[in-house]
């Protein structure tokens, strides 16, 4: 009898917890999952659609061109983030005293919103006044060449989120213990061998946890493209988000537009949910 | 001892001080009460933001109320079309009374309508109005032969140029779009980094109205005459191919277009008629050097631009759908809408307003867009505009970054549109 009660009480203690967590995000996920099995658009009877919105997913070539757009991004602007804040994050570690400095400078990227940063770099990309295209030479189409748009998007993404994952690594790499590094020194290894074999390892869980928070937010990738480019030139820069706006707010068909979301939310369940099997392994 | 008391009368101060705080937020929300209590009866319009001076609009507002003994209350729409569309669609839905006479895009009437919810106003078209209301207003507020909105004001695509830059090659503006390309040769071949037709090609609605205007001046149209269409949309490519445009045209909106033009950076704009107050406006570079004529056409078609502007539509849900009526038919009528003209120079859509004397002589610019803007032509009336856009924004980009051939794009229009109207 006891054990039971004793076996209750953190479900007691954790209930107004999950039933907070419930009510914010299961329930709105449920809603969303439910909408998009039914058809709810302007000017047509609310029915019952079953997954005739899924079907219509499979053959529709502008839903596979965002899916497409949305994964390069991710996985390129990830990547990306991931080697220079490394980088940046062993600079820092090395600062010294004008250390303070440098966290504001690198912060200031981050702190800015997404919407403003996309303005900024709108003019830094304009082909006659940009500065970009003063530092190339000669007036170069950034955010309207179907070859260039989405990586002249990335390259913003980059400059924006590198600085979270440097001083996500800064804060693993403090971490690291110091002896480890000058024993490894005193039995003879070079620099690159204690940043392979002992520094690399380490700070793998943190690595992960930042490629974690990046992959999910560019995956989700919306408010600053939009602003860039609105998903041109030739929806070669539309994300998934962006596509399931346009049919959601836009189109107004809330029923297409929530199977678009259910896929983003899909996707993004799917890469927390593959970080989270590299990470328990890491740990094991 | 001492020391003790003087804690409590600090304590008991402080206390007072955030009883006050705390009451402010009530306060305040008491009054916001009393003001929405008093504002309940008022009629509420819905309208886009004011270029300039509210008090022009506000006179006319305070007229109307003054002969209805009525009150209205003016609210602004977010910035964006989308949000406004969005902004209306959603509280229409849910069968809103928050508002009763709003301003509407010309686009988004058919829509509005086949929703129901826009009250019928054919009543408040009189045949007189029928006669003296440019065809293109009318025609975009008009669904299954009724009249759901009342034409407001207009704005159509026209050629803007410089006319000091022409004159010295001893040219005429441009009717036709080989003599366009003929003068940006003869003018570029002294100033190479001149840049030649700038227009708005990015990927949104702007793009729209500019593609339909190649189309229709080549003498096609969407669904019918697809060759001559296509004949558009590959003349519209070719301009950027052929150097006639500058590559970053595909990035071009509305502003940055006026902007490098206004500051002497091209030969020629396509724009509404608002640039022209910029253009002109103190401190332009290019000031009493901009000319205006029709866009250009193909040889054997004729001139085309895309219809703009706004209309005043009621709310079909209205508590008081006479009296918003009645301020609807008010602000659509002549008289405001030359007030509002003499005011803010938008472009009224009555022919016998650009023959008005006081209008034309205050506004010279105004009375001479009188034929250009009769000629303009409305966008795809369908209550599935706005989802049609959307093809036609990535198929026209498609088609100008040379991704698609015109041919191709305007058979995934025709595609994409059964299949909306077969729901």
């Amino acid at each position: 009898m006891r054990l039971r009660a004793a076996r209750l009480e953190p479900w007691v203690l954790m209930s107004p917890a999950l039933l907070l967590l419930a009510a914010v995000t299961a329930l709105p996920m449920l809603y969303v999952l439910w909408l998009s099995l039914q058809q709810r658009a302007l000017f047509r009877p609310a029915r019952f659609a079953g997954l005739d919105h899924y079907l219509r997913l499979a053959a529709d070539e502008r839903f596979w061109n965002a899916l497409g757009n949305t994964l390069y991004f991710a996985a390129v602007s990830v990547a990306v983030e991931l080697a220079l804040g490394l980088g940046f994050a062993l600079l820092l570690e090395r600062a010294g005293r004008v250390r303070a400095l440098v966290y504001g400078a690198v912060l200031v990227p981050w702190a800015i919103p997404s919407v403003v940063s996309a303005r900024i770099w709108e003019w830094m990309y304009h082909p006659e006044i940009g500065l970009l295209s003063y530092l190339a030479g000669r007036p170069v189409n950034w955010l309207g060449d179907p070859a260039l748009a989405l990586h002249a998007a990335i390259a913003m993404d980059v400059w924006k989120s590198t600085p979270f994952v440097a001083l996500l690594l800064l804060a693993g790499l403090q971490g690291i213990p110091r002896e480890l590094a000058r024993a490894a020194a005193v039995d003879g290894a070079g620099a690159w061998t204690v940043f392979r074999r002992i520094t690399l390892p380490l700070l793998a869980p943190v690595i992960l946890v930042a490629a974690v928070f990046r992959t999910i937010d560019a995956l989700r990738v919306f408010d600053a493209i939009y602003v860039l480019t609105g998903g041109g030139p030739a929806n070669t820069t539309e994300t998934l988000s962006i596509y399931a706006y346009r049919v959601l707010f836009q189109e107004l068909d809330f029923g297409y537009g929530s199977a678009l979301a259910v896929v983003v939310l899909a996707i993004t369940g799917i890469a927390a949910l593959a970080y989270a099997r590299l990470l328990r392994a890491r740990i094991e | 001892m001492r020391m003790t008391l003087t804690r409590a009368g600090a304590l008991a101060r402080r206390r007072r001080a955030l009883r006050a705080l705390a009451a402010l937020p009530l306060a305040a929300l008491a009054g916001a009460c009393r003001i929405r209590e008093q504002q309940a009866d008022a009629l509420v319009f819905r309208h886009p933001k004011l270029f300039g001076d509210p008090q022009p609009l506000d006179a006319l507002v305070g007229e109307f109320e003054r002969a209805q003994g009525a009150r209205v209350r003016r609210e602004t729409l977010p910035a964006s079309s989308d949000e406004q569309h969005l902004y209306y669609a959603i509280n229409l839905s849910a069968q809103t009374r928050e508002f009763d006479v709003l301003a509407l895009d010309t686009i988004w009437v058919a829509e509005f309508a086949q929703a129901g919810w826009l009250r019928d106003l054919s009543h408040l078209v009189t045949h007189g109005d029928e006669h003296d209301l440019f065809e293109a207003p009318l025609a975009s507020v008009s669904w299954r032969g009724r009249r759901y909105a009342l034409p407001w004001f207009v704005d159509a695509g026209l050629l803007y140029y410089r006319a000091d830059l022409l004159a010295a090659q001893g040219l005429a503006p441009p009717r036709t779009w080989v003599a366009l390309q003929d003068a940006i040769h003869r003018v570029r071949a002294g100033q190479p980094a001149l840049h030649g037709f700038l227009w708005q090609g990015k990927q949104y609605e702007g793009l729209v109205c500019n593609a339909l205007e190649f189309i229709w001046s080549h003498g096609g149209d969407l669904g019918a005459g697809s060759e001559a269409a296509a004949r558009g949309l590959a003349f519209m490519r070719r301009l950027v191919t052929a150097g006639v445009s500058p590559p970053f045209v595909t990035t071009l909106t509305e502003e940055p277009s006026r902007v490098l033009f206004g500051r002497g950076r091209a030969l020629f704009l396509r724009n509404w008629p608002y640039a022209w107050s910029l253009l002109e406006g103190a401190g332009s570079a290019v000031r009493g050097r901009v000319g205006v004529c029709a866009l250009p056409h193909s040889a054997g078609h004729a001139s085309a631009a895309t219809l703009g502007g706004w209309h005043l539509g009621v709310n079909a849900f209205s508590r008081r759908a006479a009296l918003a009526e009645r301020l609807a038919a008010f602000l659509a009528a002549a008289p405001a809408q030359k007030a509002l003209a003499l005011a803010y120079g938008y472009s009224p859509p009555r022919r016998s307003l650009y023959a008005d004397a006081e209008l034309t002589a205050a506004r010279p610019f105004l009375g001479s867009l009188g034929a250009l803007l009769d000629a303009a032509r409305p966008r795809p009336v369908s209550p599935y505009y706005v989802a049609v856009s959307q093809v036609l924004q990535s198929e026209f980009s498609a088609v100008l970054c040379g991704r698609r051939a015109p041919e191709a794009a305007l058979a995934a229009i025709a595609r994409r549109h059964r299949a909306l109207e077969a729901g």
